[in-house]
């Protein structure tokens, strides 16, 4: 164990476009936020490396680069992803009613060998907006959501404030790493063109 | 010019897009994908769009239960309402359709237990080269984040008078060979020596170069010669100049063959292609051999193009035809296209599938297509044992007329593995293709080809389990039993221009590599945008930081 290279953990992030989901990664990787909406461009993922129980990893967090705007994402960016993590804004009720779409969606194109146990994380964002009038879903109300999909673990976030974000994080990381088989190895001799040390991630999903 | 909200009530479900951008490319082939990805670099806006619920058109990889349907496709009926060449407004509006590109479709035996987890490839049997083009341009676009490869670990083989021989793919492996004799080891290692000393002189700039390395070098009078006539000076025993031109040099057509011409490489296209074979082999610690190939399939490659295009803005759309484009009043020129939702995008470039027939304009066609139809034909196997013990992957070449005497084009043949994620475990599935004008005589030698390396399937009336003691006859009846396969014809198009607005994409060709497809593919950027730089090697988008620090 103590030999072994720093892991990598694939994380994607779902949910309808303008829920805050690039807004969340960059808050909790370059502790920035930008008020601009713009649909997401130039981010292809972030990384950040990460500390639990004395061992470090590094987590690779992947945007939907748009492509969730038309239902238009790729098997490929499914693939291998070890924690998944559902994003609603609890200002827009449709935003929530699609977390289960997305769910779906993920388990049918990722095809994790255990959907059952699959780690999914949920986020309700923008609990900041007009101090939190405009609130449009209860968290009793997604928290009952997650208990009947086999208890998600659940956080009311706000990108725009950091509020409850390194938290959440923290949860998915741990999530994912759980995620990790015994023999973590799955695709050992990949070849990586690029040079980068892609081929250390574990592969949680096969196909 | 967005008129039309005339149809646009009764789409169900289907969003507004912006009503315009530099370009639209409709379908998600590799040559699109790639397209789309250098479009998107140059700061043009996309629309991509493709009918199908997933990426890749003809360079996808497909359930396998699925691939009934992609080859022989239900005549859609033209669903759309408009009128064939209706004049709406400013532009005409004329209806696109769609052509057959599969045929002959033929398979046998029974689909197999975990159907589900077997993936196709469309482009089969295809390999990258390590240090090929494709592999370039994933790093330059960053599409190298989205794909993963694994080797050829098994290597080449040469089937020869009905046996398989290991392709040396080193001078050194020349020599520990045990299938070739002294005299042969002899001679092919001087042949080899003379082609590495060629590519090294070669490689050196001019003035670095000194009278050894000009000594060393090739006459340009025999660079222009057939390369089978430079074989022939070196004295290559048969077997040999087999391995050389068609398992390194993949030479596709008979190079002794009576209609010589065309169908000839040349000395110099045969040694581009084994410096290229041989820079690959240890180009990556990891890789065995010369060619690795995608894990998940050949359908991940465009869609890491798609993504290195989303990533810099294109919009992406699945499930979404083109029903009609839209022509200027004179109909010489494309101005956008008709989405099957009834939305009209304009746009100044039109990037289209290559199964769609482009409507004719009222311009002299400046396409020199004299293209007589070129096709190729090709098979897909599934069985549950190795071709060669002991590897997980390995390429076959069968040479012309090694088969048969009237086999006139090499065939070759991938096996994949397991390993791969395309099948269960302890499966195999292989690829064949042959480049073929008659439709039957391709398919016909792919038969062949499959018969020399497999058993049948054993007839239902013979208990499944009683086949061991049946076939004692010849010893070396180790084949694998063939448990399913597919065979079809492919037509072959390339990539074309209509009137500077609309372009055709290339279907997969008849090669084993991408080299040719993206040769065209850059060409097709260079008329689109000719005064754009292809895939800058910058262009890879930055991990780890946010939009902010970019001057937008």
């Amino acid at each position: 164990m103590a030999t072994r290279r720093r892991m990598l953990l694939k994380v994607i992030i779902l949910g309808d476009s303008g829920v805050g989901k690039t807004s969340l990664m960059n808050q909790y990787v370059n502790k920035r936020f930008s008020n601009q909406y713009k649909a997401t461009i130039g981010a292809d993922f972030l990384t950040k490396e990460v500390q639990i129980d004395d061992r470090l990893f590094t987590l690779q967090i992947w945007d939907t680069a748009g492509q969730e705007r038309f239902q238009s994402l790729g098997v490929a960016f499914y693939r291998g992803a070890d924690c998944c993590v559902l994003v609603y804004d609890v200002n827009v009720t449709k935003s929530f009613e699609k977390l289960n779409n997305w769910r779906e969606e993920f388990l049918l194109q990722a095809s994790p060998s255990d959907p059952e146990n699959f780690p999914f994380v949920v986020l309700g964002n923008k609990i900041d907006v007009d101090g939190g009038n405009s609130r449009t879903v209860s968290e009793k109300k997604a928290k009952a959501w997650c208990a009947s999909k086999g208890n998600i673990p659940y956080f009311e976030t706000s990108a725009k404030e950091g509020f409850n974000v390194e938290a959440a994080f923290e949860c998915i990381a741990r999530n994912a790493i759980k995620n990790e088989p015994e023999e973590d190895m799955y695709l050992p001799d990949t070849i990586d063109v690029g040079g980068a040390g892609r081929q250390q991630r574990s592969s949680g999903c096969e196909c | 010019m967005a008129e039309e909200p005339a149809a646009a009530g009764a789409a169900h479900e289907y969003p507004t897009i912006d009503p315009s951008f530099d370009v639209v490319l409709c379908g998600t082939g590799l040559p699109e994908s790639v397209l789309a990805a250098a479009c998107a670099a140059a700061g043009k806006t996309v629309l991509h769009v493709d009918p199908n619920p997933f990426y890749g058109s003809h360079y996808t990889s497909i359930p396998l239960l699925s691939l009934a349907s992609f080859l022989s496709p239900d005549p859609s009926p033209s669903s759309s309402t408009v009128a064939a060449a209706a004049t709406s407004g400013s532009h005409t509006v004329v209806d696109l359709h769609r052509r057959t590109v599969y045929s002959e479709v033929e398979t046998s035996g029974a689909i197999p237990e975990l159907a589900r987890r077997f993936t196709v490839d469309l482009v089969g049997p295809r390999v990258l080269y390590c240090a090929d083009e494709a592999v370039d341009l994933l790093l330059r676009s960053g599409g190298s984040h989205h794909v993963e490869f694994k080797s050829v670990d098994g290597g080449s083989l040469l089937y020869w008078e009905g046996c398989l021989y290991p392709v040396p793919g080193s001078r050194g492996a020349i020599f520990s060979d045990t299938t070739l004799k002294h005299t042969e080891k002899f001679v092919a290692y001087k042949f080899l020596k003379v082609v590495q000393e060629h590519i090294a002189a070669t490689s050196a700039s001019a003035d670095e170069r000194g009278e050894e390395e000009d000594a060393a070098m090739i006459s340009e009078e025999d660079l222009y010669r057939p390369f089978v006539e430079f074989l022939n000076q070196h004295s290559l025993s048969a077997k040999m100049r087999a391995v050389v031109l068609y398992a390194i040099a993949m030479a596709d057509y008979d190079q002794d063959g009576p209609e010589p011409s065309d169908k000839l490489i040349t000395t110099r296209e045969g040694i581009k292609t084994i410096a290229l074979y041989l820079s690959s082999i240890g180009r990556f610690a990891n890789a065995e051999g010369a060619f690795i190939y995608p894990m998940y399939g050949h359908g991940e490659l465009p869609q890491a193009f798609c993504r290195c295009a989303a990533v810099k803005g294109a919009l992406y759309v699945l499930r979404m035809p083109v029903a009609a484009l839209l022509m200027d009043e004179e109909k010489k020129h494309f101005v956008g296209a008709r989405l099957a939702s009834g939305q009209d995008i304009s746009c100044k470039r039109l990037i289209i599938d290559p199964s769609y027939k482009i409507p004719t304009l009222d311009v002299p066609s400046d396409d020199s297509n004299s293209n007589f139809p070129r096709s190729v034909a090709r098979g897909i196997c599934i069985f549950s044992k190795s071709l060669k013990q002991g590897t997980s992957n390995v390429l076959v070449v069968f040479p012309p007329k090694s088969l048969e005497e009237k086999q006139v084009a090499a065939v070759r043949l991938l096996q994949l593995s397991s390993n791969l994620a395309v099948c269960p475990s302890g499966m195999f599935m292989a690829y064949l293709s042959t480049p073929c004008t008659d439709a039957s005589a391709g398919k016909h030698c792919i038969k062949k080809a499959i018969d020399a390396l497999f058993s049948p399937q054993p007839q239902d009336s013979d208990g499944f389990e009683g086949h061991l003691e049946s076939t004692s006859e010849s010893t070396d009846d180790m084949k694998p039993t063939l448990i399913w396969s597919c065979v079809y014809v492919q037509e072959i198009t390339q990539g074309t221009s209509t009137s500077g607005s609309s372009w055709s994409c290339p279907m997969p060709d008849e090669n084993l590599d991408y080299r040719n497809i993206l040769e065209s593919t850059k060409k097709l950027f260079a008329d689109i945008y000719p005064d754009e730089e292809f895939l800058p090697r910058n262009s890879a988008p930055v991990h780890g930081d946010d939009d902010s620090d970019s001057a937008e």
